[in-house]
């Protein structure tokens, strides 16, 4: 049954970033942790990455706030709280079993915070966001639906790889992907990308040198990839 | 018998773009058993595709849907017909005897009746005429108190009201008496825009009253729609989506 | 018959299983003091079992009283002949805020009005099975039984090994079937009012599982008479039936309210044109209204020439004069509805009022006699709850009042889904079992007819 309403493709393009923003977070806050061990005074570098106010007293307030605290939107909680929100009015689309991941990844981020380990608390949910993907994978029939999420997926994971300056050459292997996804996408619907700004994202990539030169340029086409004013494509 | 030419014409305007507009108009005459439409021409502007269907109560509905952007919406018919009240309809629907949404009476509605139904008595036809005296006494005839949301409970306390007003507290008192009453939205000789009376059913027919102007239907009224109250007779009702904050209507009317 | 008393086995352990639940998102939503929370059906692990025997005459008194009610539906929108026969007076009909005089002459596809029946029963403590009340218009609740199964299944498959269950899980296939029979040409669609919705879990497991779009009103537009999904490149998918789950009212603010934001412009159109189905079909509220429930045994006599099969619960009408005068008489003992009302409001029992407060109600009777019905209170057959099932502390078994929310679907064929929603009170002392009042649910098993020779 393949009939997408625009409320819904944009559902699915925001659960894709959402769930990918959740990963990543997590994921850049364990590399976080890990440079904490011996050090102090170490999350300025993490808010530098996104331009935030460092409102922080400690490591522990940073990580905490972070990891779990609702009231920033910029914490692990609050992109997966966002990801289930969007998942649940999709539920015909990617299936019950693949939210219940998300559902999964809530209660055991939830756990963690009253965890004395809270890293170690925390190394299931990579399993289970894994989890998620495959499930996406195995459960939705209609690539024009599955490949809206992996867009939304792979402009969030660009997006962040590229402020928290990702080497070049994992950015780039990103880039590619997201190609192949953009090239699925059917004419007149509205993942489908604008020339204009793609072009600015594959000269800021172009070479390594390119690229140290400065992603702001690229970040911000990033974010008007799917603007409908210019689209040549 | 009477030959008579009818026109109506609204014109909606909105102050901004309005886009998928979706509406129903109540406004070509049906052809009943005293009325027969000659010729009716239904002009829409912007050009849109419009479907037509019959209503529960025998309306005539013309329904469409505009999707792209606009700012105006006219439509207008013209058209002319036979009326002829020495006949008679006799389209009954049991719940022309129930109070609906606009007559529902309130206590002191309520009392009002209770106070004058000795006064009215006889046949069915002398009830309805003396309910009739009794409200062209109790109410005046005034515009600019009361608008098309005004129910027949609040028209009463005002004491004033046009004539959807008089339809709505005939037909509610009608009702509280056993009667069954059914409200008409048309075009009469007297008046230069859409008019409404009332109608009630004789336990053999229905029988036309004009409350407004305490006077029987005659030749010179032609029914555009008929239903429990004002709510099924709506000329048009329509949802539409944009920036607009303000809609202005024109409408004129005229029957020759 | 088996007694529900010695059936008290569980299917697995509840906090497992209402572990599971929570996972799989089984909620409802419910707002209190303005705000929205989502809660958890809390799941009992204690099945109700229903006999094979028991099943089999419930299932004909089912499928006979259902027929019969959309009968009555066809018959009250078109020639009315069963108020013209006297056997309904006309003012039950006419008052009744479920009668919608704008879909008077509407005939929907295979003249099917209530496509989904939801029958709300209690078996009494002699083993009699009584019907409670009939819910036509949008009755919720078999998405929860549904996946219940899926779940026991998984925790106690010996429970299922060694008793023979009728298997339930077929219920989105029935209900894939029946929309399917009603289609006009097109897709499937369920229309939710949004995720904010109480049974919002329900509206998206249903359309999942029926292969059906979930739509909101935003997304659906009537052209020429027909309904369409409006898709996301700019085109448009014809939809040939609509599983609704809002109410009458709200459905078409050309027809109905105006001030409806949740319905569709001119979908009446559209439906009074043949081009798309409706389930259940609008105006169905005339024959669930409390009132006309006094009627259905008639109905089935009237229009089937049938015994009916399936009892009432002793009901008065205070609208008869000599109903009136056994209701003022015995108001301590029944139990007194408001027509109304629904969801377990507006109900009210003689024997919890004070002497100043019944006398109050007496006069409100008195008043308004065609507002109330008065029924005997039923000796339920409790059935066994496992309390404390789903924390810490110690078990124990605890008897509870309980109904059965049987699901009859109207297709090709009339039929019984063999299982249901079996609700329960969590409050010891309550007889209102709906979820929203704080109930939990069981899995409903339906036992395989065994031969007698086994």
């Amino acid at each position: 049954m393949s009939t997408i309403s625009k409320e819904h493709s944009d559902r699915l393009y925001w659960l894709g970033r959402y769930t990918e923003r959740f990963f990543t977070t997590l994921r850049a806050l364990d590399k976080m942790f890990d440079k904490m061990i011996g050090k102090t005074h170490v999350y300025p570098e993490y808010l530098n990455y996104f331009g935030l106010a460092d409102t922080y007293t400690d490591d522990r307030d940073f990580i905490r706030s972070f990891l779990f605290d609702m009231s920033n939107l910029n914490s692990a909680a609050s992109c997966l709280e966002r990801a289930y929100d969007n998942g649940i009015v999709l539920r015909e689309e990617i299936s019950t079993e693949s939210l219940s991941f998300l559902q999964i990844a809530k209660d055991t981020l939830k756990k963690a915070e009253n965890n004395g380990s809270i890293r170690l608390s925390l190394l299931p949910i990579e399993d289970i966001i894994y989890s998620f993907w495959g499930s996406v994978n195995e459960h939705i029939f209609d690539d024009e639906i599955r490949n809206i999420i992996y867009i939304g997926k792979t402009v969030e994971r660009l997006d962040l790889y590229m402020r928290m300056k990702y080497p070049y050459e994992k950015v780039k292997l990103e880039y590619v992907r997201l190609l192949k996804n953009l090239r699925r996408v059917p004419k007149g619907t509205p993942y489908r990308y604008n020339t204009a700004q793609l072009s600015v994202i594959e000269e800021t990539l172009g070479t390594r040198e390119d690229y140290e030169r400065g992603t702001g340029g690229a970040i911000d086409s990033l974010g008007h990839l799917f603007d409908t004013s210019e689209v040549y494509a | 018998m009477k030959r008579v030419n009818f026109y109506y014409s609204t014109k909606l305007t909105f102050d901004d773009y309005v886009h998928d507009h979706s509406f129903a108009l109540r406004i070509i005459p049906p052809e009943t058993d005293t009325q027969k439409i000659i010729f009716c021409g239904l002009n829409i502007s912007p050009y849109v595709s419009t479907q037509q269907t019959a209503d529960a109560f025998g309306n005539n509905v013309t329904s469409g849907y505009l999707k792209g952007d606009h700012r105006f919406l006219d439509f207008e018919i013209k058209g002319s017909a036979e009326t002829d009240s020495s006949r008679h309809r006799t389209d009954y629907m049991p719940c022309y005897l129930y109070q609906s949404q606009y007559t529902q009476p309130d206590e002191s509605l309520k009392a009002f009746y209770n106070e004058i139904k000795g006064r009215c008595t006889g046949t069915v036809s002398d009830r309805a005429e003396s309910f009739c005296d009794i409200l062209s006494d109790t109410i005046e005839y005034c515009k600019c108190v009361t608008d098309t949301s005004t129910t027949a409970a609040q028209a009463f306390a005002l004491k004033k009201g046009v004539c959807q007003d008089f339809s709505h507290i005939l037909i509610s008192l009608l009702r509280m008496d056993g009667i069954a009453a059914r409200y008409i939205a048309g075009l009469a000789f007297c008046d230069g825009e859409t008019h409404s009376w009332v109608e009630y059913w004789t336990g053999d027919h229905w029988e036309g009253i004009d409350p407004a102007n305490n006077c029987p239907v005659s030749d010179d009224y032609l029914v555009i729609s008929q239903g429990r109250d004002f709510r099924d007779c709506a000329i048009d009702r329509g949802v539409m989506f944009g920036k607009y904050t303000r809609q202005l209507q024109l409408v004129r009317s005229v029957l020759t | 018959m088996i007694q529900q008393t010695q059936f008290t086995k569980t299917v697995g352990n509840a906090a497992e299983i209402n572990e599971l639940l929570r996972r799989y998102g089984v909620k409802f939503g419910i707002y209190k003091n303005g705000v929205f929370n989502e809660q958890f059906f809390p799941f009992d692990p204690i099945p109700r079992v229903i006999t094979a025997e028991d099943f089999a005459s419930m299932e004909k008194g089912l499928i006979q009283r259902v027929d019969a009610l959309n009968e009555f539906l066809f018959d009250i929108y078109h020639d009315k002949k069963i108020v013209k026969d006297g056997i309904i007076p006309e003012d039950f009909i006419y008052i009744s805020k479920g009668y919608l005089a704008e879909c008077e002459g509407i005939t929907p596809k295979n003249k099917i009005y209530s496509h989904i029946s939801g029958i709300d029963l209690v078996q009494a403590k002699d083993g009699e099975w009584y019907i409670l009340e009939d819910n036509l218009r949008i009755p919720s609740g078999a998405s929860y039984p549904l996946i219940a199964r899926e779940l026991t299944r998984i925790a106690a498959p010996l429970a299922f090994a060694e008793n023979e269950i009728v298997d339930n899980r077929g219920y989105a296939q029935l209900l894939k079937e029946t929309m399917e029979h009603s289609n006009c040409g097109g897709i499937r669609a369920i229309l939710t009012p949004g995720r904010y919705n109480a049974a919002y879990f329900e509206h998206s497991y249903l359309a999942e599982h029926t292969g059906s779009v979930l739509v909101q009103n935003d997304e659906l537009f009537v052209e020429d008479n027909v309904l369409y999904h409006r898709t996301y490149s700019g085109g448009k998918t014809r939809i040939g039936v609509l599983y609704r789950r809002i109410a009458d009212e709200y459905l078409d603010p050309l027809t109905f309210l105006p001030e409806s934001l949740i319905g569709i412009p001119n979908l009446m159109e559209a439906y009074r044109s043949g081009n798309v189905g409706i389930i259940n079909a609008p105006g169905n509220g005339v024959a669930d209204d409390k009132g006309i429930y006094y009627f259905v045994p008639k109905m089935i006599k009237y229009y089937l020439g049938e015994e009916p099969i399936l009892k009432n619960a002793p009901t008065y009408l205070p609208f008869y004069t000599e109903d009136m005068k056994y209701v003022m008489d015995n108001l301590e003992k029944l139990v007194i509805k408001d027509v109304a009302e629904a969801g377990g409001y507006g109900v009210v029992f003689g024997s919890e009022l004070s002497k100043e407060k019944l006398e109050e109600f007496r006069k409100t009777i008195i008043a308004e006699p065609r507002r109330f019905i008065a029924q005997e209170v039923i000796d339920f057959l409790d059935l066994p709850i496992l309390e404390n099932g789903d924390g810490m502390g110690d078990t124990q078994t605890v008897m509870r009042k309980a109904d059965l929310r049987a699901f009859v679907l109207s297709g090709e064929k009339t039929r019984v889904w063999a299982s249901g929603l079996t609700r329960f009170s969590r409050n010891p002392a309550s007889f209102v079992v709906n979820s929203s009042q704080g109930g939990g649910f069981k899995d409903t098993w339906v036992l395989k007819q065994v031969n007698s020779e086994q």
